[in-house]
């Protein structure tokens, strides 16, 4: 595969270099190239279809939507989940960005034989038994409802990130309520919470923040009901509970 | 002491300066003359100065600012007081006791992964540098000018580097990465004068030997016996990485632990972590060496905390398994054959669907230190209770990664682990994710690690009680040190581009 995608740019360059119009645009996938394999390729892959932990970005739908790095650039500046930041020029960020469109445009144009998960790949459960689980042994039924907050969940979320939501719905939200010596009382979003700080984010927005020694801290987050589960899971009941929601379209 | 050691120990009285042999055999108190501090990886200082009663009080030194967004991830050498770290195509050198920059060496632009540099290491007063490109820089210690460079891997082919060199006498240890390749790994050994390559071990055959494996990559610094004169080291995992199809049986000499002999390279035993593995969970993590009572015996003893979440205690001289036990989630095994290595489960191998697997990629801990107490005998490691997603399928192949794997929940959290039962005996929440700092102890019974907030910690080894902490702004993603000068006990972190020297105040 790596191979395949080296020779093809090479091919491409020599093509574009014979003719003599070794275009700017290929000049930037070029230094794009070279950025990325440098920085981004450990977790990415050097293709950009996914390395050690990073997903591939040839299926994302965040470059899908990328015009010219406008959203790539914010990730690779602002890191996210465990991806750290970078500091990138504008110019740097053009020539990933146009690296990364390139490897997606070969990609696409490649008829099977392409690692990756699809959508079809998360398709081996039952959906009978999903639901039976999702009503019984799971008790997803005590938070979530297929009429309710899960209608239509299979539109909103692909393959891959529908799997990866149910099993951890990362960045889901949870409310903390902090009480202060003087017995005042406020609840909000938690923003920020370690062994000495607390933060929340009242219901007008404001953070504010407090230590722990000086507070009692009240915790409800609603995605530690999904650790808990992580440990009882099978592999059938993942992938029952999947292809039952994969139904709620 | 063998003859060889005595040779050393007269040639080394005739250096004036930088690193001989007998420093490195016994560290003084004012240096930290290699990657673990001494060669038994155990991260266990003997400086009391900083103690469970005046930690509270520890304030910042210096600071000193790479001026880089890289983060440090190296264990920063201490030598002459003076202090050489790395990054990626940088070494700086920094007055220990002020943090001023003494010279900053940059190797050229290169385009091999940049992903770490775990440190430089010395030998005389010349510093060993290895490169994303899998090249050794051999720099003179005074000014960062290049003595000679060397390749050790071909970086074409998909290899790389990133760890600092263990030196034994003449002989300095260097090992390779690379998985997305189906490469064998290797470790060598290098002349420190001329770079030119004494021996060579390699861990698999090479690619294209039917039915074998590749892979083994030798990507962490391992741990000395003088004693015995053998080396320890931890090795990577097989490739095709995910998919184990094409590699039947145990791989052997990947996710392994291997005894070595420093003059010639050869194996003396190997014990395997991690058989046949399917999840990249490389053994590289540091086989920490210690001398004590087992079970009411004298051991001389290794231990691991394996990337695959199992804990190891092995008899040093043989190999043989006197523990074997977990440390957080692991559901991967069937259970341990009669060497006392964990069967790997055959329905947790990755597959078109996915499976869920406990821990992830990253492993329950990874590279950085973990750190041994010999006084509560607790071996302290940074942890990650972890499940991860893995798959593959035919439409994969059969070459470098094949497959994917995505995390999907973690955290950390510090474990103390009793060494004589393997049950952890305390543990202390780090944050959501994982931390990833690495951990040292000293003699007054402190713990000093990082948590996944942005907080350097230091806690009372005993029990894991906070008493000392302070924001660094980023996460530490290296292993502190401690040393002592002018009578004054510096701790050593990072986080981000800057490493940090916290101290008591001057009185």
């Amino acid at each position: 595969m790596h191979s395949i995608t080296r020779n093809t740019l090479l091919i491409g360059t020599a093509l574009l270099a014979c003719t003599g119009r070794l275009s700017a645009q290929t000049e930037l996938v070029k230094a794009g190239e070279s950025a990325f394999v440098q920085q981004c390729a450990f977790c990415h892959g050097r293709d950009t279809g996914g390395g050690e932990d990073g997903p591939d970005l040839t299926r994302s739908k965040l470059v899908t939507e990328d015009v010219a790095g406008d959203k790539i650039g914010p990730v690779v500046r602002n890191g996210r989940n465990n991806m750290p930041r970078f500091t990138v020029t504008d110019q740097e960020l053009a020539q990933l960005a146009a690296f990364i469109h390139e490897q997606k445009k070969i990609a696409e144009a490649q008829k099977g034989g392409r690692k990756g998960v699809d959508a079809s790949d998360l398709t081996t459960g039952n959906i009978d038994k999903g639901k039976q689980y999702f009503n019984g042994a799971g008790k997803c039924n005590s938070c979530h409802s297929p009429t309710g907050d899960l209608a239509g969940v299979a539109k909103r979320n692909d393959g891959l990130k529908l799997f990866q939501r149910l099993m951890y719905p990362r960045g889901a939200k949870a409310k903390v309520t902090v009480t202060t010596a003087s017995g005042e009382s406020v609840t909000g979003e938690r923003a920020f919470m370690d062994e000495f700080t607390v933060a929340l984010r009242d219901a007008s927005g404001r953070y504010r923040s407090w230590p722990m020694s000086k507070v009692k801290v009240k915790v409800d987050d609603p995605a530690e009901a999904h650790v808990e589960l992580l440990a009882k899971y099978t592999d059938d009941d993942i992938h029952n509970l999947m292809t039952y929601l994969l139904t709620l379209k | 002491m063998t003859f060889k050691h005595l040779i050393w120990l007269t040639a080394s009285t005739l250096m004036a300066q930088g690193i001989t042999p007998d420093i490195l055999l016994k560290p003084p108190k004012d240096s930290w003359p290699a990657y673990h501090g001494d060669y038994s990886g155990r991260r266990h200082s003997p400086l009391t100065q900083i103690n469970p009663q005046n930690v509270g009080s520890l304030s910042l030194a210096w600071a000193f600012q790479t001026g880089a967004a890289t983060q440090i991830k190296a264990s920063p050498l201490l030598v002459d007081g003076v202090i050489y770290f790395s990054t990626p195509d940088n070494v700086y050198a920094v007055d220990a006791r002020s943090g001023h920059q003494l010279w900053h060496y940059a190797y050229p632009a290169n385009k091999g992964f940049h992903i770490g540099s775990r440190g430089v290491s010395m030998y005389g007063e010349w510093l060993y540098f290895m490169t994303p490109d899998s090249h050794l820089v051999c720099l003179n210690a005074k000014d960062g000018t290049v003595r000679w460079n060397v390749a050790v891997a071909d970086a074409a082919r998909g290899y790389w580097t990133t760890m600092s060199p263990l030196i034994i006498r003449n002989h300095v240890l260097v090992g390779v990465s690379g998985d997305f390749d189906n490469l064998t790994g290797f470790l060598k050994s290098v002349d420190p004068e001329t770079g030119k390559t004494q021996w060579r071990w390699d861990s698999t055959p090479p690619a294209g030997t039917p039915n074998a494996t590749t892979g083994g990559m030798t990507w962490m610094t391992g741990t000395y016996d003088p004693d015995t004169d053998t080396v320890f080291w931890g090795t990577g995992n097989p490739t095709p990485v995910l998919n184990g199809e094409v590699r039947p049986g145990n791989n052997p000499d990947t996710c392994s632990i291997v005894a070595i002999d420093p003059n010639t390279g050869k194996k003396k035993w190997a014990f395997q972590p991690s058989p046949h593995d399917t999840h990249d969970w490389d053994a590289v993590e540091i086989p920490v060496l210690v001398d004590g009572d087992f079970h009411g015996k004298p051991r001389k003893m290794l231990m691991q905390a394996s990337r695959n979440g199992y804990f190891f205690v092995l008899d040093r001289t043989t190999g043989e398994s006197l523990v074997t036990t977990t440390f957080g989630p692991v559901n991967w095994s069937t259970g341990l054959d009669k060497k006392g290595q964990p069967i790997p489960n055959p329905a947790k191998d990755p597959a078109p669907d996915g499976r869920l697997i406990a821990p992830d990629e990253g492993g329950l801990t990874n590279y950085r230190s973990p750190s041994f107490d010999p006084k509560t005998g607790l071996f302290i490691v940074s942890a990650h209770p972890s499940y991860g997603i893995y798959f593959t399928k035919p439409a994969d192949g059969t070459f470098g990664w094949a497959g994917a794997d995505y995390g999907v929940w973690g955290k950390g959290v510090l474990e103390a682990i009793d060494y004589q039962t393997g049950k952890v005996k305390w543990s202390h929440e780090l944050g959501p994710n994982g931390a990833g700092a690495g951990v040292l102890t000293t003699e007054a019974g402190l713990t000093f690690t990082g948590d996944s907030q942005g907080s350097v910690l230091g806690l009372r080894t005993s029990d894991g009680k906070t008493l000392w902490h302070a924001g660094q702004g980023q996460n530490m993603q290296s292993s502190p040190i401690t040393y002592e000068l002018d009578g004054r006990q510096y701790l050593l972190t990072s986080a981000g581009g800057v490493m940090f020297a916290w101290a008591l105040p001057e009185r």
